[in-house]
């Protein structure tokens, strides 16, 4: 007597059956504009490193219709990561003494505001201080 | 037919059947131990205790306390030597699990901490949360994984024992996942099947506690013990019956009738304590018996409160305050939000007493011994003469490490000595065994099988509930012996063999209604009020000089049960009144004043 | 709302289906009654060939895990009232478990998986129980509390596609309990522990889905374990590293 059990084989289309599925090839699909937007960038110090006026037209090309679509699509991509890895942050770290066992919502609220001044502050205060000049 | 061998077989993965299989494989690891169960180990319904495991630790506590508070707590018919064995080693065993790991809740300074139970004078019960039980089970099931000497078998589901000359020999089983029939034989062979409440139709059990090993055991031969005596938990949800533990009220949380009136005061529990500042032993912290019962009354007197899923009462949690309930009694407010909709931190939970526990069972001696040379018996299906006729609060999970301990090293004394009977003489019992089991299955009668189970279930709750009228019990001794009849005749529609549960079930009705018959019998038999047994029209007080016994039902095939009676064990404490709330402290000052001035 | 409720159940008989196909049954529909009362019905009243796993009744066992609408959930803490509205459920065996029959599915390959982590507490020096117990306080109690509530339910392992690629994969509960074990002050057993959180096998093959933590119906959050597993294998790896520059054996 022996036992018969059946295995559902796994699709290629497994992730399209769930919706936490799709969120997270979404999540890892935002890769790939990233990858490119670094290889525009890398293409652009080249260029510059061949004069100014290679410069100067790479800047111009990126003006075309279809690189700013992509720089959106980029940016949106950017932002998408950056918040599903905020999220995960409570998964991977304990604060001590701040959180009996993870992080909470409104510490990430808390740690983006802060970084968002910091940030800011920094941009205001580098012309001040002569920077770039 | 796959045979196979062992030096113990343990038929059970709750608390008791793993304890009893570390202890065995502790005690000698060159034994190979069988670890038998119809369901995986973590879900056994152990996993299902939620208030706690008593232990004395307190320094104002102490052994002879504790002893006398399960004494009066049975009515005096737990056997006084097993009682004081059990104090002694239940601290011990608590302490043996929180080596093991077990998460017990903590008091600030890292030491276990302890709360309140019914019954009991003073803080004892030790408490993981609100999920005791859960933590224990899988704290002994971890622990049992790092032996390996201890081969499971899960998912093999029992059916019967195999006796030759008088002497328990192995057990046989159907593996569920094919249907294949499995004899395993061994000289020492442990009951650990749990309780039996599933006879019931209302109860706090799992679907799997339908009294297998009580029913295997008294097939053969060993006399069940105090069957009468079955515990309704005065908190279980109205309809579902899931229990909302006895910590909620250890807790602080008071009964209320349907005008706001804490009625425990008008049954020998008060005074009333004030809200927030429970009692030991008082109010609230009476024992369940008592709580129980009084609930009857509330609801013969119209004083209960209609709920959807039927009558209730309130139990109040609200000003112990979100934090409090968080922290103690986090499970209780899942269970209240998801199965019936209430936040008790806002609303009262509606509750009601249902089939609890059976604090009788398998007879054994004080070792887990049966009457069958090679038989042991351990936890809820076993009878070893501790809780008398009514089992307190947290007793059991305790007696689940001490005895569940005391049965591992005793098989395994016997498994290292002990020879098994013929061979032959076994397997061809089992091969018997096997023909009529394989003739149920798929059997082509008339009768439901849900229609006997359903009818089983009200008959019981109508006549061997909380109170017991002549009348009632001698209809449902009759509907027993009819259902019986009709078993013979099961119609059952599934005649394959992979995880065939149709099948399993109808044996699992046999079972359940050979325990519902010794109940019943046995409970026609004792002509008295003790404990949870209560007469209230034609026996209404406890009679000591007929029934300070133990009543022992004997199987007796097509035949009612028949019922003989073996002596209490009493060692030092003689029958007395069962005080509580202020009798009971009226009861000690005066006790005391007469020892000052003798 | 219509006062009956349309249950389609994937119903699988080895020997003698090639895959599940699904069943219809219609069960009366009232708000407060689970699914797994539900099939409880349909077992009594009408198909006593249905095959599936319960027990307590109240989401503590784990027996009764199923896809509910392709979703895993336990049966027994599921209301048949979340679905009145479309009228109908959809209900298979857990995912990626081999389907033994109609709603059971063959977790032994889980279970294999809890021991390999060794979840039991060792101590460096026994200390006998006469001693009386190791002191924990509630701080570090809590510290893997949320960890030790784990019912074995399984649904983390049908939620998880790594572990649906390749069954090796230890996968979210048992990796939580080696955590469980090691974040506890009384246990000095970690270090056994790291060779199957660092093997091929453990935590590295968690590519961080997440939806594990989504359907644990006791919030356990075993994605947050397991990812903090890679933390402590990381500086696992880099201890090692160290001990190797300095001459001594790997552990
Ligand atoms: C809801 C609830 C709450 C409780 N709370 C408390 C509490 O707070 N404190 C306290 O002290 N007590 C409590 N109790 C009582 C206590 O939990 C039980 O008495 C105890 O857990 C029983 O343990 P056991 O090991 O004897 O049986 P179980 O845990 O029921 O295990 C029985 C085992 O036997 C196996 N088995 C049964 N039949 C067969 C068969 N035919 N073939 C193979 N295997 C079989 C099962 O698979 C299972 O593994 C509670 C009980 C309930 C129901
Ligand atoms: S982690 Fe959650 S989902 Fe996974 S087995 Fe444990 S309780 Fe179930
Ligand atoms: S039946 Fe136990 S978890 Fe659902």
């Amino acid at each position: 007597m022996t036992r018969k059990p059946y295995r559902a084989p796994q699709r290629w289309s497994w992730w399209l059956k769930n919706p936490a599925y799709r969120r997270y090839l979404l999540r890892e699909a935002t890769a790939l504009p990233l990858f490119i937007y670094a290889l525009v960038l890398v293409t652009g110090l080249y260029r510059y490193t061949q004069g100014q006026l290679a410069f100067t037209r790479w800047l111009e090309a990126l003006q075309a219709p279809g690189w700013l679509v992509f720089h959106a699509v980029a940016v949106a991509a950017c932002v998408l990561h950056a918040a599903t890895w905020i999220e995960l942050v409570p998964k991977l770290l304990v604060v001590p003494g701040i959180s009996g066992r993870s992080i909470k919502r409104g510490h990430q609220v808390a740690a983006l505001i802060g970084s968002a001044l910091v940030l800011g502050a920094a941009l205001v205060s580098w012309p001040l201080a002569g920077g770039a000049s | 037919m796959r045979q196979e061998r062992a030096d113990i077989v343990i038929i059970g993965g709750g608390g008791a059947g793993l304890r009893a299989a570390i202890a065995a494989a502790e005690a000698d690891p060159s034994l190979d131990i069988a670890l038998v169960s119809k369901v995986y180990p973590m879900r056994s319904h152990t996993v299902a205790a939620e208030g706690g495991c008593a232990g004395v630790v307190q320094d104002h506590d102490s052994l002879a306390h504790h002893f006398d508070d399960t004494v009066s707590g049975g009515d005096w018919l737990c056997d006084q030597d097993v009682v004081d064995y059990f104090v002694r080693h239940a601290t011990e065993e608590n302490l043996r699990l929180e080596h093991w790991g077990c998460p017990w809740s903590r008091r600030p300074d890292g030491r276990v901490n302890v709360r309140a139970f019914g019954g009991m004078k003073i803080e004892r019960t030790w408490f993981a949360a609100d999920k005791t039980g859960f933590h224990i089970l899988h704290t002994l099931f971890q622990t049992s994984l790092k032996f390996p000497s201890i081969r499971r078998y899960d998912e093999l589901f029992c059916t019967d024992l195999l006796v030759a000359d008088g002497q328990c020999g192995g057990v046989q089983g159907i593996h569920m996942a094919t249907g294949e029939t499995v004899a395993l034989l061994a000289p020492a062979v442990i009951i650990a099947t749990g309780g039996a409440a599933r006879v019931y139709r209302y109860n706090t059990n799992g679907g799997i506690v339908t009294g297998d090993g009580m029913a295997m055991a008294y097939r053969q031969g060993v006399p069940l013990r105090d069957m009468e005596f079955v515990q309704y938990h005065p908190t279980g949800l109205p309809g579902s019956g899931i229990l909302i533990t006895e910590a909620a009220r250890g807790e602080g949380g008071v009964l209320t009738n349907s005008e706001g009136y804490r009625y425990l005061q008008d049954y020998g529990l008060g005074p009333e304590t004030p809200l927030g500042a429970p009692q030991n032993k008082t109010m609230e912290l009476g024992p369940r018996d008592k709580v129980s019962q009084a609930f009857w009354h509330e609801s013969q007197a119209g004083r209960t409160l209609s709920s959807p899923r039927g009558e209730a009462v309130n139990l109040d949690l609200r000003h112990l305050g979100e934090a409090r309930i968080n922290e103690r009694l986090p499970f209780i407010r899942e269970l209240a939000r998801t199965y019936i909709d209430v936040d008790p931190v806002h609303e009262a939970i509606p509750v009601r007493p249902t089939a609890h526990y059976t604090m009788g069972g398998i007879q054994t001696d004080g070792r887990t011994a049966t009457v069958m040379p090679g038989l042991f018996a351990v936890g809820e299906c076993a009878s070893v003469g501790l809780h008398g006729a009514n089992r307190l609060g947290s007793n059991s999970l305790a007696e689940l490490s001490v005895f569940g301990r005391v049965a591992g090293e005793e098989a395994a004394a016997l498994a290292r000595s002990g020879s098994t009977p013929p061979e032959a003489a076994l397997l061809g019992e089992a091969r018997d065994n096997a023909a009529r089991w394989e003739a149920l299955r798929g059997a082509r009668g008339t009768e439901r099988l849900a229609d006997l189970r359903n009818a089983m279930a009200e008959a019981m709750e109508e006549g061997v509930g909380i109170q017991r009228m002549p009348g009632a019990m001698e209809k449902t001794a009759a509907t027993l012996r009819e259902l019986r009849e009709r078993y013979g005749h099961l119609r059952l529609e599934d005649d394959s063999l992979a995880f065939n549960t149709e099948w399993l079930s109808a044996i699992e009705l046999g079972f359940l209604l050979d325990v519902a018959q010794a109940m019943t019998a046995a409970a026609l038999a004792r002509r008295e009020s003790r404990g949870s047994h209560q007469r209230p029209e034609d026996y209404p007080t406890r009679d000591d000089a007929g029934y300070l016994k133990h009543s022992l039902a004997h199987y007796r095939r097509a035949d009612a049960p028949e019922v003989a009676w073996q002596d209490v064990n009493i060692t030092r404490s003689r029958p007395g009144e069962r005080l509580y709330g202020g009798a009971a402290r009226a009861k000690a000052d005066a006790d005391a004043k007469e020892e000052a001035e003798p | 709302m219509s006062d009956s409720i349309a249950i389609y159940v994937a119903r699988y008989r080895p020997g003698q289906d090639e895959a599940p196909t699904e069943q219809r049954y219609d069960v009366p529909l009232s708000t407060d009654l689970s699914v797994l009362e539900a099939l409880n019905y349909i077992k009594d009243e009408l198909d006593p060939t249905l095959a599936y796993r319960w027990s307590c009744r109240m989401a503590i066992c784990g027996s009764c895990g199923v896809m509910i609408d392709g979703e895993p959930r336990l049966g027994c803490k599921t209301f048949l009232r979340e679905f009145a509205d479309r009228g109908e459920l959809h209900l298979r065996a857990l995912d990626n478990f081999p389907v033994e029959r109609d709603l059971i599915a063959d977790v032994e390959r889980f279970m294999d998986h809890l021991e390999t982590v060794k979840p039991w507490t060792v101590h460096n020096s026994e200390r006998p129980v006469s001693e009386g117990e190791y002191r924990q306080t509630p701080a570090e109690l809590e510290r893997y509390q949320q960890f030790s509530q784990c019912i074995n339910c399984g649904l983390c392992y049908a939620a998880c596609p790594q572990f649906g690629r390749d069954d090796s994969f230890l996968g979210p509960a048992a990796l939580t309990l080696a955590l469980r074990y090691n974040l506890d002050s009384r246990d000095d057993g970690s270090a056994g522990r790291m060779a199957a959180l660092n093997a091929d096998e453990g935590v590295w093959r968690c590519t961080f889905v997440g939806y594990c933590s989504e359907v644990c119906p006791k919030d356990v959050d075993p994605a947050q374990a397991v990812n903090r597993g890679k933390v402590a294998s990381t500086i696992n790896y880099g201890l090692n590293l160290l001990r190797l520059a300095r001459g001594e054996h790997d552990t």
